[in-house]
């Protein structure tokens, strides 16, 4: 009880005559866990829906049959036949898109006739009684129950590039983990996809015995060499394991705005042992041990963590719906068709948020709660001692600083550990590090260069905040360090994006030189290959002005448990108009006639990191019912996915998988035609087909456009560090103010205005904001190397050349640097109303 | 003819409006083998219907069941994608363990596909999955898997094949054309491998192939039918149907084929022979139909008088889905005489439209 009483009136109670600065401490902490929180949790969402969208009505199953470019369909025939008792489930997965709100739904083909049967029928619906008669009608789909239509209604469909009515003849429940989606029959789905002979996905359910293995084993002898047997939700691990990368660097990044609140806490707790340093001596002569004292503060800082917490798991759930949409643009984007699963507060999530939150204070707390038990209580209780005694040593710090800089550049040219750049965050860690030990004697070093300076550009007031700032040292090294560390994490990230963004920019230059190109209508996906009919494709070619068409078809495929991107190019027209770029630098004549007509294939600069292949590696492909092998020629530059991809000749890819129909075109105007003229004629053409066609400049644009969506959660990211950087700096000079309303009395006993004591304080705010901006450049632009050398390339495979985004920079920089002097002006109005004569008379 | 019937009768509910453009079976069709062992697709309806009684070296008695389907669904449909629709496969197989007193039955319905069920002149094959019956020479090598149970057997015809009816078609009902063209092999020398969970049993036995094909046959006041297939001990075989009307008289088309020892056959006119139910029931727990298990067989013209039973009760054949009738099909036991011979046998029952009649036969 004694115990409680001590903790109430030597922490809780000077907290509560503070509520501005207590709740701006716990504010912070809050907003820093709430972020940490919501990435984990919208992290989570994004990646339970990988499983779900095209897991729609697969029904328990325990292995899959799939190959590049669709399983032969006689392969569903071979699995029937075989003497043993399985269940086969044949489906065709495809996206289709509802015209009227442009959603985008799974496609699955089902073979009705079989689901119908009781042994088999995993697919039950409404209006199943006279089911029969729709499965021949090839305008017939069933939908999930949540998409609220009626049997009978009809809905028109965009799929490929056609739009067709279908009749809903009933819906299916989906309520139960199943994702809303479209079902026909496999004859309706393979007409609808215009993609006959294949089927994209085998499920297969197996006796329990023998093993899984043993079954695998089985058909794969049984089946030809190309198909691929694998466990049942292979393709969902390998969507996770694709995303680990992705996911892991945001969650890092979620703990900047940590990092930034636990140089806050440090700095809450420091002023709370320095202002309480006579009740300290107090209740240390009256015979409280040192390790109550330590328990007091650093109990005092768990209370922050734990209120902070608290307030983080509302908090982060509702950043966590925000994050959600923006993970998911960005996994669609550049990795694979996703639906956000459901947010939820997990009891693991919350312990995370707990953990965290108090985790942090109480460890940055320590430091200052133990110097605070130290405190000799003789000393405490003099009155009117100095309360803040510098107690820095400089040399000895810059001398670590040093230390962890050299240890940080050893880290950077290590190597990724299990593809993950784990010296790559040690490095920046140990930098920032550095920097903290190193910015005592920055301070101190630029604010007395800058004293004489200030006083006669600003004046007196100039003179006492620069003093006054290199007087408390450890503070404000600590204010400093905080605000630049937020300031050094957004410089840096500024400039790995921007510089990103620009090899990116010049990247496009290379490879996007036709003038018009074409997709089917739809949003774009990286896994989603939808196709343009053949038809249409040799009706434009026959149109005038037109000089060529280059025919690209992707495919999405399995490479060594990853998921990849399989494509070909027409290399007489590439050879011609294209300047692609390679990482051995050869010309691009000679590396694309290495591939023409023969088994040398391109894989793009991601592909090659992922799999370890440089070129002239071989590489063995399954294709359809073969398995072939080729032989890498050359490894391209490629920022268009991080998935990575395969390119070979159209020609050798059609003698595997002969579909004729491209998944995009790239259409060259003739010299003498104009390409208004030609883009009008190729539009009346293409009458009936739903396909979107861009000029050179609008595909362009549009790239840019998903590339800074990509990069929203990252900025949205760094706001937040800081926002907590700028609250707690606000915080810390309200702390300042009211330490030093002696000083501040003092000053104004002696005749300083109203005005000039705000100016002292705003100078001072401005001082901490210059000296924050200084250090956090430098250590950002260091910070921005590793990222952009080691992280980047090691998580992503991605050469990208470096770049000053100037202009981004200097507009981030200077709103931060304003909102800390705008933030100095609530402490500045609380100094001006410090009452002179009674905090005189105090003293 | 039998529970055949039942299924296509579902069927052509489905169906009727392709009707026209079937063949129907006609007086004067030209038999050759074994090309008519297989394929006829210009009929709508067809089946090959293979049941049996079989006994383990030890005494261990089953019957099988294992009947193939096709249901034509658009004969001019024209396309070359095996998943458009031209035709429906069912198959039906059973395992009657009639001294471990279990019945365990099971359905598949498919489309022909790419290559998942169908039946092949030039392969010689009728198959729904890994369900399937090959001819190899002259022997039929029949396949079944089921997760309970496997069936692999191989069969040898004794006689050539029978074709029942008058003039090549078996007529069910008034009118031309409502009739089947008719095939049995009537007796075929079967011997293989039963497996049943964890136990295997090589048996030996006799086993009765139909094989029908027809567009149309019944009429709407033709509720259900009763049939049987009987093999004697003497070497010869029968087989008998009566179709039961709605105003509960026995149809005149009703009718049966006798089979000698060499394999000459007699026609056997409704007023030629009785059948008639004697005494037990069983009800089913499923449909709650009731089934007569005892039938009286006789035949004057022949002296032939015959009594059946079953070992086991439970061989109704029902879909949980309620989507097909439910019909009793299994495996029977013949005591009785001919003339002053005592004569024993075996056979198969089928009962239809007890459940409810069997409705849009038109």
């Amino acid at each position: 009880m004694s115990r409680f009483l001590l903790f109430y009136r030597l922490i809780l109670r000077p907290l509560f005559r503070e509520p501005v600065r207590a709740s701006l401490t716990l504010l912070a902490i809050a907003l820093g866990v709430a972020v940490v929180l919501a990435i984990d949790l919208a992290g989570t969402a994004a990646a339970g829906s990988f499983r779900s969208s095209m897991e729609t009505l697969a029904g328990e199953h325990d292995l899959e049959v799939v190959t590049a470019g669709g399983v032969p369909e006689n392969v569903v025939g071979m699995l029937e036949s075989l003497p043993y008792p399985l269940r086969i489930t044949p489906r065709i997965e495809d996206y289709a898109i509802v015209a009227e709100t442009k959603k985008t739904l799974p496609l699955i083909g089902l073979d009705l006739v079989a689901q119908a049967d009781r042994a088999k029928g995993s697919f039950s619906f409404s209006g199943a009684d006279n089911a029969w008669e729709y499965f021949a009608a090839k305008d017939s789909i069933w939908v999930g129950e949540s998409l609220g239509h009626k049997p009978g209604e009809h809905i028109a469909l965009l799929i490929n590039d056609q739009i067709a009515r279908y009749t809903v003849r009933g819906t299916f429940p989906d309520s139960n983990g199943s994702a809303p989606a479209v079902v026909m029959d496999i004859s309706a789905a393979q007409d609808a996809l215009r993609r006959f002979g294949r089927i994209d996905r085998i499920l297969v359910q197996v006796p329990h015995a023998p093993s899984l293995e043993a079954w695998q084993q089985r058909l794969r002898q049984a089946l030809p060499p190309g198909v691929q047997v694998r466990a049942a939700g292979a393709g969902t691990n390998e969507n996770r394991r694709m995303l680990a990368a992705f996911r892991w660097n945001l969650r890092l990044l979620s703990y900047i705005a940590l990092v930034v609140g636990a140089f806050l806490i440090y700095n809450t707790i420091s002023v709370s042992v320095v202002r309480r340093r006579a009740e300290i001596g107090i209740v240390r002569a009256l015979g409280a041990s040192r390790a109550l004292l330590l328990a007091a503060f650093v109990g005092e800082a768990a209370c922050f963590g734990l209120l902070g917490a608290l307030i983080a798991m509302p908090l982060g759930r509702l950043m966590a719906g925000g994050a959600v949409q923006l993970m998911g643009a960005t996994v669609e984007a550049l990795y694979v068709s996703s639906r956000p699963g459901v947010i939820a507060l997990t009891p693991l999530s919350v312990s995370l948020a707990l953990l965290v939150g108090v985790g942090i204070a109480v460890a940055s707390a320590y430091s200052p709660a133990r110097e605070a038990s130290f405190v000799p209580p003789a000393e405490a209780m003099a009155r009117g001692r100095r309360e803040y005694t510098t107690q820095v040593h400089k040399t000895r710090d810059v001398l670590i600083a040093l230390a962890l800089g050299l240890v940080a550049a050893a880290a950077s040219r290590a190597p990724a550990v299990g593809g993950k750049p784990l010296f790559g965050y040690l490095a920046s860690l140990l930098l920032i590090c550095a920097s903290a030990f190193a910015m005592p004697a920055l301070v101190d070093v630029i604010s007395s260069l800058a004293s004489r300076l200030l006083k006669s550009i600003l004046g007196v007031e100039a003179l006492l905040a620069s003093r006054s700032l290199s007087s408390s040292l450890r503070r404000t090294s600590v204010l400093v360090g905080a605000l630049s560390t937020a300031i050094a994490m957004m410089t840096a990230v500024g400039i790995m994006v921007g510089s990103f963004r620009e090899t990116v920019l010049l990247w496009m230059g290379d490879q996007l030189p036709a003038d018009l190109y074409m997709r089917p209508a739809g949003n774009p996906a990286a896994d989603r290959h939808p196709t343009i009919s053949a038809e249409l494709t040799e009706k434009i070619a026959q149109l005038p002005g037109i000089a060529a068409i280059d025919r690209l078809r992707e495919y999405e495929i399995s490479y060594e448990g990853m998921p990849a991107g399989l494509g070909s190019i027409e290399l007489n027209i590439l050879r011609s108009y294209h300047n692609a770029d390679f990482l051995s630098g050869r010309r691009t004549s000679e590396v694309l006639a290495e591939l023409r007509d023969s088994n040398a294939v391109l894989v793009s600069e991601p592909f090659a990191n992922k799999h370890h292949l440089r070129a002239g590696d071989p590489i063995t492909l399954s294709l359809g019912d073969n398995v072939a092998s080729f032989r890498v020629a050359d490894i391209y530059y490629d920022y268009s996915s991080e998935r990575g991809s395969i390119l070979m000749d159209r020609n050798v890819m059609l003698r595997h998988l002969p579909d004729p129909a491209a998944s995009n075109l790239a259409i060259y105007v003739a010299p003498n035609a104009r390409v208004e003229d030609v883009r009008a004629e190729i539009e009346s053409a293409a009458a009936g087909h739903r396909v979107l066609m861009f000029t050179n400049r609008d595909l362009r644009g549009e790239a840019l456009r998903i590339f800074d969506r990509t990069f929203a959660i990252t900025y949205a990211l760094e706001a937040i560090a800081v926002l907590v950087a700028v609250m707690g700096v606000a915080g810390a000079l309200l702390a300042l103010v009211i330490d030093r309303r002696r000083e501040l009395g003092l000053l104004r006993f002696l005749g300083a205005t109203s005005g000039q004591i705000r100016k002292l304080i705003v100078i001072e705010a401005g001082l901490i904001g210059l000296l924050a901006n200084f250090a956090g450049i430098a250590l950002g632009f260091a910070l921005s190397l590793i990222l952009i050398f080691v992280i980047n390339k090691q998580s992503f495979g991605w050469t990208i050349r470096f770049h000053w985004p100037v202009a981004v920079l200097l507009g981030a920089l200077t709103m931060v640097y304003a909102a800390t002097v705008l933030a100095s002006l609530y402490p500045a109005r609380v100094a001006v109303r410090l009452n002179p004569v009674e905090v005189v008379h105090e003293e | 003819m039998k529970s055949r019937w039942t299924c296509a009768a579902a069927l052509l509910l489905f169906t009727t409006s392709a009707i026209a453009q079937y063949k129907a079976a006609l007086p004067g069709y030209h038999y050759e083998f074994p090309r008519d062992h297989f394929n006829h697709p210009d009929f709508q309806t067809e089946w090959w219907y293979y049941t049996g009684n079989l006994k383990s070296a030890d005494g261990h008695r089953f019957g099988f069941e294992l009947t193939f389907f096709r249901q034509g669904v658009d004969r001019n449909l024209n396309t070359t994608r095996p998943w458009d629709v031209r035709d429906l496969y069912f198959a039906h197989l059973a395992l009657s363990d009639l001294d471990g007193g279990t019945f365990l039955h099971t359905e598949r319905t498919n489309r022909a596909g790419p290559g998942i069920a169908g039946v092949s002149d030039s392969d010689r094959r009728v198959w729904n999955g890994n369900w399937q019956v090959a001819w190899r020479g002259d022997d039929q090598v029949l396949q079944a898997i089921d997760e309970r149970f496997s069936l692999h057997f191989t069969l040898r015809s004794a006689k050539q094949p029978v074709i029942h009816g008058e003039n090549g078609v078996s007529q069910k009902a008034e009118g031309s054309g409502r009739a089947s063209h008719y095939i049995s092999l009537t007796r075929l020398n079967t011997s293989g491998e039963i497996q049943l969970g964890d136990r295997k049993f090589q048996v030996t036995g006799t086993g009765w192939m139909d094989h029908e094909f027809f567009t149309h046959q019944l009429d709407r006041d033709q509720i259900g039918w009763d049939w049987m297939s009987i093999q004697l001990q003497d070497n010869t075989e029968l087989m008998l149907f009566h179709i039961r009307r709605s105003d509960g008289s026995i149809d005149r088309y009703s009718a049966g084929t006798f089979v000698d020892a060499r394999g000459n056959t007699t026609h056997l006119l409704n007023n030629e022979f009785t059948l008639e139910p004697i005494g037990s029931t069983w009800t089913s727990p499923h449909t709650h139909a009731v089934y007569p298990l005892r039938w009286k067989a006789s035949i004057p013209k022949l002296g032939i008088e015959l009594e059946c039973s079953t070992l086991l009760p439970a061989q109704e054949l029902s879909s949980s889905r309620g989507l097909l009738p439910a019909y009793w099909e299994g495996a029977i036991s013949f005591s009785g005489h001919k003339r002053e011979a005592t004569l024993g046998g075996v056979g198969y029952l089928e009962m239809t439209g007890y459940d409810y009649p069997i409705k849009g036969l038109h």
